[in-house]
Protein backbone atom coordinates (compact mmCIF):
# COMPACT_ATOMS: atom_id res chain seq x y z
CA UNK A 1 0.00 0.00 0.00
CA UNK A 2 2.79 2.29 1.05
CA UNK A 3 4.92 1.43 -2.04
CA UNK A 4 2.28 2.17 -4.19
CA UNK A 5 2.45 5.79 -3.04
CA UNK A 6 5.70 6.32 -2.81
CA UNK A 7 6.70 4.48 -5.84
CA UNK A 8 4.84 7.18 -8.04
CA UNK A 9 6.11 10.29 -5.80
CA UNK A 10 9.79 8.71 -6.72
CA UNK A 11 8.85 8.16 -10.31
CA UNK A 12 7.92 12.08 -10.56
CA UNK A 13 10.47 13.37 -8.71
CA UNK A 14 13.06 11.61 -10.91
CA UNK A 15 11.03 12.39 -14.50
CA UNK A 16 11.03 16.49 -12.77
CA UNK A 17 14.56 16.46 -11.64
CA UNK A 18 15.39 14.67 -15.09
CA UNK A 19 13.22 17.36 -17.41
CA UNK A 20 14.48 20.13 -15.33
CA UNK A 21 17.22 22.47 -17.22
CA UNK A 22 19.02 24.74 -15.30
CA UNK A 23 18.96 27.36 -18.03
CA UNK A 24 16.84 28.18 -20.60
CA UNK A 25 17.81 27.66 -24.19
CA UNK A 26 14.65 27.31 -26.16
CA UNK A 27 15.71 24.75 -28.37
CA UNK A 28 19.49 25.83 -29.49
CA UNK A 29 19.82 22.00 -29.49
CA UNK A 30 17.39 21.31 -31.73
CA UNK A 31 18.06 24.47 -34.00
CA UNK A 32 21.93 23.43 -34.21
CA UNK A 33 20.68 20.27 -35.21
CA UNK A 34 18.65 21.12 -37.97
CA UNK A 35 21.24 23.26 -38.93
CA UNK A 36 23.66 20.81 -39.16
CA UNK A 37 21.34 18.95 -41.06
CA UNK A 38 19.96 21.18 -43.73
CA UNK A 39 22.59 24.22 -44.14
CA UNK A 40 19.55 26.21 -45.27
CA UNK A 41 18.29 26.28 -41.38
CA UNK A 42 21.05 28.53 -40.52
CA UNK A 43 19.39 31.33 -40.81
CA UNK A 44 16.54 30.19 -38.38
CA UNK A 45 18.61 29.08 -36.33
CA UNK A 46 20.87 32.46 -36.34
CA UNK A 47 16.69 34.12 -35.85
CA UNK A 48 16.16 31.69 -32.34
CA UNK A 49 19.22 32.58 -30.76
CA UNK A 50 18.74 36.05 -31.71
CA UNK A 51 15.33 36.03 -29.76
CA UNK A 52 16.49 34.35 -27.25
CA UNK A 53 18.67 36.33 -26.38
CA UNK A 54 16.51 39.17 -26.24
CA UNK A 55 13.86 37.71 -24.27
CA UNK A 56 15.99 36.62 -21.64
CA UNK A 57 17.75 40.17 -21.58
CA UNK A 58 14.22 41.76 -20.90
CA UNK A 59 13.40 39.01 -18.28
CA UNK A 60 16.98 40.10 -16.74
CA UNK A 61 17.49 35.86 -16.93
CA UNK A 62 21.01 34.11 -17.37
CA UNK A 63 21.89 34.00 -21.09
CA UNK A 64 22.74 30.15 -20.95
CA UNK A 65 26.81 29.91 -21.45
CA UNK A 66 27.81 30.22 -25.07
CA UNK A 67 25.14 31.27 -26.46
CA UNK A 68 26.05 35.11 -27.28
CA UNK A 69 29.07 34.03 -28.82
CA UNK A 70 27.42 31.35 -30.75
CA UNK A 71 25.41 34.41 -31.96
CA UNK A 72 28.44 36.22 -32.78
CA UNK A 73 30.11 33.29 -35.07
CA UNK A 74 26.82 33.79 -37.26
CA UNK A 75 27.12 37.32 -37.89
CA UNK A 76 30.59 36.61 -38.28
CA UNK A 77 29.95 34.10 -41.44
CA UNK A 78 28.07 36.49 -42.67
CA UNK A 79 30.41 39.06 -42.59
CA UNK A 80 28.76 41.16 -39.85
CA UNK A 81 31.75 41.72 -37.99
CA UNK A 82 30.84 44.68 -35.66
CA UNK A 83 28.25 42.47 -34.36
CA UNK A 84 30.24 39.77 -34.29
CA UNK A 85 32.46 41.59 -31.68
CA UNK A 86 29.54 42.91 -30.11
CA UNK A 87 28.36 39.48 -29.17
CA UNK A 88 31.91 38.16 -28.11
CA UNK A 89 31.88 40.85 -26.10
CA UNK A 90 28.93 40.03 -24.26
CA UNK A 91 30.04 36.44 -23.75
CA UNK A 92 33.27 37.56 -22.29
CA UNK A 93 31.67 39.71 -19.80
CA UNK A 94 29.03 37.11 -18.80
CA UNK A 95 30.93 34.11 -18.43
CA UNK A 96 35.32 34.67 -17.17
CA UNK A 97 35.59 31.30 -18.31
CA UNK A 98 35.13 32.35 -22.08
CA UNK A 99 37.52 35.24 -21.48
CA UNK A 100 41.00 34.10 -23.35
CA UNK A 101 39.11 33.03 -26.51
CA UNK A 102 36.68 36.12 -26.50
CA UNK A 103 39.34 38.29 -26.13
CA UNK A 104 41.66 36.50 -29.26
CA UNK A 105 38.59 36.18 -31.30
CA UNK A 106 38.04 40.06 -31.02
CA UNK A 107 41.33 40.92 -31.66
CA UNK A 108 41.50 38.79 -34.72
CA UNK A 109 38.49 40.74 -35.62
CA UNK A 110 40.32 44.16 -35.43
CA UNK A 111 43.16 43.08 -37.05
CA UNK A 112 41.13 41.62 -39.73
CA UNK A 113 39.45 45.07 -40.56
CA UNK A 114 42.52 47.47 -40.26
CA UNK A 115 43.94 45.00 -43.35
CA UNK A 116 40.76 45.25 -45.06
CA UNK A 117 40.98 49.26 -44.71
CA UNK A 118 44.25 49.66 -45.34
CA UNK A 119 43.63 47.76 -48.79
CA UNK A 120 40.65 49.98 -49.68
CA UNK A 121 42.85 52.95 -49.29
CA UNK B 1 4.92 -10.87 -5.53
CA UNK B 2 6.21 -9.24 -2.41
CA UNK B 3 9.22 -11.75 -2.32
CA UNK B 4 9.69 -11.08 -6.13
CA UNK B 5 10.10 -7.65 -5.24
CA UNK B 6 12.19 -7.93 -2.26
CA UNK B 7 14.51 -10.30 -4.49
CA UNK B 8 14.54 -7.51 -7.19
CA UNK B 9 15.10 -4.88 -4.63
CA UNK B 10 17.91 -6.85 -2.90
CA UNK B 11 19.47 -7.53 -6.37
CA UNK B 12 19.71 -3.79 -7.02
CA UNK B 13 21.61 -3.23 -3.89
CA UNK B 14 24.16 -5.72 -4.12
CA UNK B 15 24.34 -4.24 -7.90
CA UNK B 16 25.10 -1.04 -6.20
CA UNK B 17 27.60 -2.28 -4.09
CA UNK B 18 29.38 -3.74 -6.30
CA UNK B 19 30.44 -0.46 -8.40
CA UNK B 20 33.27 0.92 -7.20
CA UNK B 21 34.07 4.40 -6.91
CA UNK B 22 36.62 5.84 -8.89
CA UNK B 23 39.42 7.91 -7.69
CA UNK B 24 38.57 11.31 -8.43
CA UNK B 25 42.30 13.17 -7.00
CA UNK B 26 43.12 13.97 -10.03
CA UNK B 27 39.77 15.44 -11.20
CA UNK B 28 39.79 17.71 -7.64
CA UNK B 29 43.03 18.37 -8.25
CA UNK B 30 42.37 19.60 -11.59
CA UNK B 31 38.79 21.42 -10.48
CA UNK B 32 37.75 22.28 -13.98
CA UNK B 33 35.53 25.63 -14.27
CA UNK B 34 35.37 24.78 -17.97
CA UNK B 35 34.72 22.43 -20.22
CA UNK B 36 36.24 22.10 -24.11
CA UNK B 37 33.68 19.98 -26.10
CA UNK B 38 35.29 18.94 -29.50
CA UNK B 39 34.10 17.12 -32.52
CA UNK B 40 33.88 13.57 -31.73
CA UNK B 41 35.78 10.77 -32.79
CA UNK B 42 33.66 8.51 -35.16
CA UNK B 43 33.73 4.63 -35.16
CA UNK B 44 30.60 4.22 -37.38
CA UNK B 45 29.99 4.11 -40.75
CA UNK B 46 27.72 7.11 -40.10
CA UNK B 47 29.54 10.10 -41.13
CA UNK B 48 26.81 12.88 -39.88
CA UNK B 49 27.15 11.21 -36.01
CA UNK B 50 29.78 13.54 -35.02
CA UNK B 51 27.47 16.72 -35.76
CA UNK B 52 24.52 14.86 -34.47
CA UNK B 53 26.36 14.34 -31.53
CA UNK B 54 28.05 17.51 -30.97
CA UNK B 55 24.47 19.34 -30.32
CA UNK B 56 23.27 16.95 -27.30
CA UNK B 57 26.80 17.37 -25.30
CA UNK B 58 26.61 21.22 -23.94
CA UNK B 59 22.94 21.18 -22.34
CA UNK B 60 23.80 18.24 -19.38
CA UNK B 61 27.32 19.73 -19.41
CA UNK B 62 25.64 23.62 -18.62
CA UNK B 63 23.54 21.62 -15.89
CA UNK B 64 26.31 19.99 -14.30
CA UNK B 65 28.00 23.44 -13.22
CA UNK B 66 29.93 23.92 -15.82
CA UNK B 67 30.78 26.81 -18.18
CA UNK B 68 30.66 25.00 -22.11
CA UNK B 69 32.64 26.68 -24.74
CA UNK B 70 30.14 27.32 -27.33
CA UNK B 71 30.15 24.24 -29.59
CA UNK B 72 29.31 25.74 -32.99
CA UNK B 73 32.21 28.42 -32.52
CA UNK B 74 34.58 25.39 -31.58
CA UNK B 75 33.84 24.03 -34.36
CA UNK B 76 34.31 26.98 -36.33
CA UNK B 77 37.31 27.71 -35.08
CA UNK B 78 38.95 24.23 -35.41
CA UNK B 79 37.86 24.79 -39.34
CA UNK B 80 39.88 27.84 -39.45
CA UNK B 81 43.13 25.79 -38.40
CA UNK B 82 41.93 22.92 -40.70
CA UNK B 83 41.11 20.57 -38.29
CA UNK B 84 37.71 18.87 -39.39
CA UNK B 85 37.83 15.57 -38.22
CA UNK B 86 37.56 14.34 -34.62
CA UNK B 87 40.35 11.89 -35.21
CA UNK B 88 42.75 14.35 -36.34
CA UNK B 89 41.83 16.78 -33.55
CA UNK B 90 42.07 13.77 -30.96
CA UNK B 91 46.02 13.84 -31.68
CA UNK B 92 46.37 16.91 -31.21
CA UNK B 93 48.46 17.30 -27.74
CA UNK B 94 45.94 18.28 -25.23
CA UNK B 95 48.01 21.24 -23.75
CA UNK B 96 48.22 22.95 -27.42
CA UNK B 97 44.50 23.22 -27.42
CA UNK B 98 43.42 23.98 -24.09
CA UNK B 99 45.64 26.72 -24.34
CA UNK B 100 44.02 27.73 -27.78
CA UNK B 101 40.73 28.23 -26.14
CA UNK B 102 41.69 28.81 -22.80
CA UNK B 103 39.93 25.57 -21.48
CA UNK B 104 40.44 24.16 -18.28
CA UNK B 105 39.51 20.73 -19.15
CA UNK B 106 38.44 18.79 -22.43
CA UNK B 107 36.17 16.24 -23.53
CA UNK B 108 36.42 14.10 -26.04
CA UNK B 109 33.83 11.42 -27.30
CA UNK B 110 34.06 8.45 -29.06
CA UNK B 111 31.03 7.39 -31.48
CA UNK B 112 31.60 3.25 -31.25
CA UNK B 113 27.94 2.64 -32.07
CA UNK B 114 25.41 4.77 -33.89
CA UNK B 115 23.23 2.26 -35.67
CA UNK B 116 19.85 0.32 -36.30
CA UNK B 117 19.48 -3.16 -36.63
CA UNK B 118 16.64 -3.99 -38.78
CA UNK B 119 14.54 -7.23 -38.41
CA UNK B 120 11.34 -8.02 -40.03
CA UNK B 121 8.63 -6.23 -37.73
CA UNK B 122 10.99 -4.20 -34.98
CA UNK B 123 14.05 -1.87 -35.18
CA UNK B 124 16.36 -1.98 -32.96
CA UNK B 125 18.60 1.38 -32.60
CA UNK B 126 21.60 1.51 -30.51
CA UNK B 127 24.13 4.04 -29.52
CA UNK B 128 27.57 3.62 -27.57
CA UNK B 129 30.12 6.07 -26.50
CA UNK B 130 33.04 6.84 -25.02
CA UNK B 131 33.82 9.28 -22.57
CA UNK B 132 37.06 11.27 -21.75
CA UNK B 133 37.69 14.26 -19.58
CA UNK B 134 41.49 15.44 -19.71
CA UNK B 135 42.55 18.30 -17.79
CA UNK B 136 44.51 21.13 -19.49
CA UNK B 137 48.20 19.53 -18.61
CA UNK B 138 47.11 16.62 -20.30
CA UNK B 139 46.23 14.43 -17.42
CA UNK B 140 42.66 11.93 -17.73
CA UNK B 141 40.42 12.93 -15.12
CA UNK B 142 37.40 11.32 -15.71
CA UNK B 143 36.26 8.65 -18.16
CA UNK B 144 33.23 6.89 -18.50
CA UNK B 145 31.10 4.30 -20.95
CA UNK B 146 27.71 4.01 -22.18
CA UNK B 147 25.61 1.70 -24.52
CA UNK B 148 22.13 2.08 -25.07
CA UNK B 149 19.09 0.43 -27.10
CA UNK B 150 16.03 0.61 -28.20
CA UNK B 151 13.43 -0.91 -29.42
CA UNK B 152 9.94 0.71 -30.25
CA UNK B 153 7.26 -1.34 -28.58
CA UNK B 154 5.72 -3.81 -30.72
CA UNK B 155 3.55 -5.65 -28.57
CA UNK B 156 0.76 -3.68 -27.80
CA UNK B 157 -2.33 -4.88 -28.15
CA UNK B 158 -0.93 -8.19 -30.02
CA UNK B 159 -2.97 -9.46 -33.01
CA UNK B 160 -3.49 -7.82 -36.37
CA UNK B 161 -3.60 -4.21 -35.27
CA UNK B 162 -0.73 -4.63 -32.83
CA UNK B 163 1.65 -6.12 -35.75
CA UNK B 164 0.50 -3.22 -38.29
CA UNK B 165 1.39 -0.94 -35.25
CA UNK B 166 4.78 -2.83 -35.39
CA UNK B 167 4.73 -2.45 -39.32
CA UNK B 168 4.19 1.09 -39.16
CA UNK B 169 6.55 2.08 -36.06
CA UNK B 170 9.29 -0.52 -37.68
CA UNK B 171 9.03 1.53 -41.15
CA UNK B 172 8.75 5.04 -39.29
CA UNK B 173 12.30 4.06 -37.49
CA UNK B 174 13.72 3.23 -40.65
CA UNK B 175 13.18 6.21 -42.58
CA UNK B 176 14.46 8.23 -40.10
CA UNK B 177 16.18 6.39 -36.84
CA UNK B 178 15.97 8.49 -33.65
CA UNK B 179 19.13 8.53 -32.20
CA UNK B 180 18.95 12.20 -30.58
CA UNK B 181 16.87 11.11 -27.54
CA UNK B 182 19.18 7.90 -27.17
CA UNK B 183 22.15 9.93 -26.97
CA UNK B 184 20.52 12.24 -24.84
CA UNK B 185 19.65 10.19 -22.51
CA UNK B 186 23.23 8.23 -22.61
CA UNK B 187 24.70 11.80 -21.41
CA UNK B 188 22.05 12.37 -19.06
CA UNK B 189 22.97 8.84 -17.02
CA UNK B 190 27.22 9.03 -17.39
CA UNK B 191 27.05 12.91 -16.64
CA UNK B 192 24.16 13.33 -13.76
CA UNK B 193 23.63 9.40 -12.66
CA UNK B 194 25.20 6.89 -10.87
CA UNK B 195 28.04 6.78 -8.79
CA UNK B 196 30.97 7.56 -11.21
CA UNK B 197 28.83 10.62 -12.59
CA UNK B 198 30.63 13.52 -13.26
CA UNK B 199 31.83 15.93 -9.94
CA UNK B 200 29.26 19.08 -9.80
CA UNK B 201 31.07 22.32 -11.87
CA UNK B 202 31.62 25.52 -10.13
CA UNK B 203 27.40 26.99 -11.41
CA UNK B 204 25.86 24.24 -9.62
CA UNK B 205 24.33 25.79 -7.21
CA UNK B 206 24.81 29.79 -7.83
CA UNK B 207 22.18 31.55 -9.68
CA UNK B 208 24.18 31.70 -12.87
Amino acid sequence: MRLSIALPCFLLLTLVGCAQNKYNWNGYDKGLYDAYKDPNQIVALQIRLQETIDALEKEKQVVPPGLYAELGTLYLQEGNIEKAKFYYAKERDAWPESKTLMNVLIKNLDSRKQVLEKSKQ
Amino acid sequence: MKYLLVFFFSFGLIGCATVQQKDMSAFNRAAPRSILVVPAVNKTLDVDAPVYVLTTLPIPLANKGYYVFPINTTKYILEQEGLYEGDRIATMPVPTLAKMFGADAILYVTINRWDAQYIILSTTVTVEFDYKLVAADGTVIWTENKKMAYSPQNNQGGGLGGLIAAAISAAMTRAAPNYIPLAQSAHQQVFLMGPNQLPDGPYITQGK
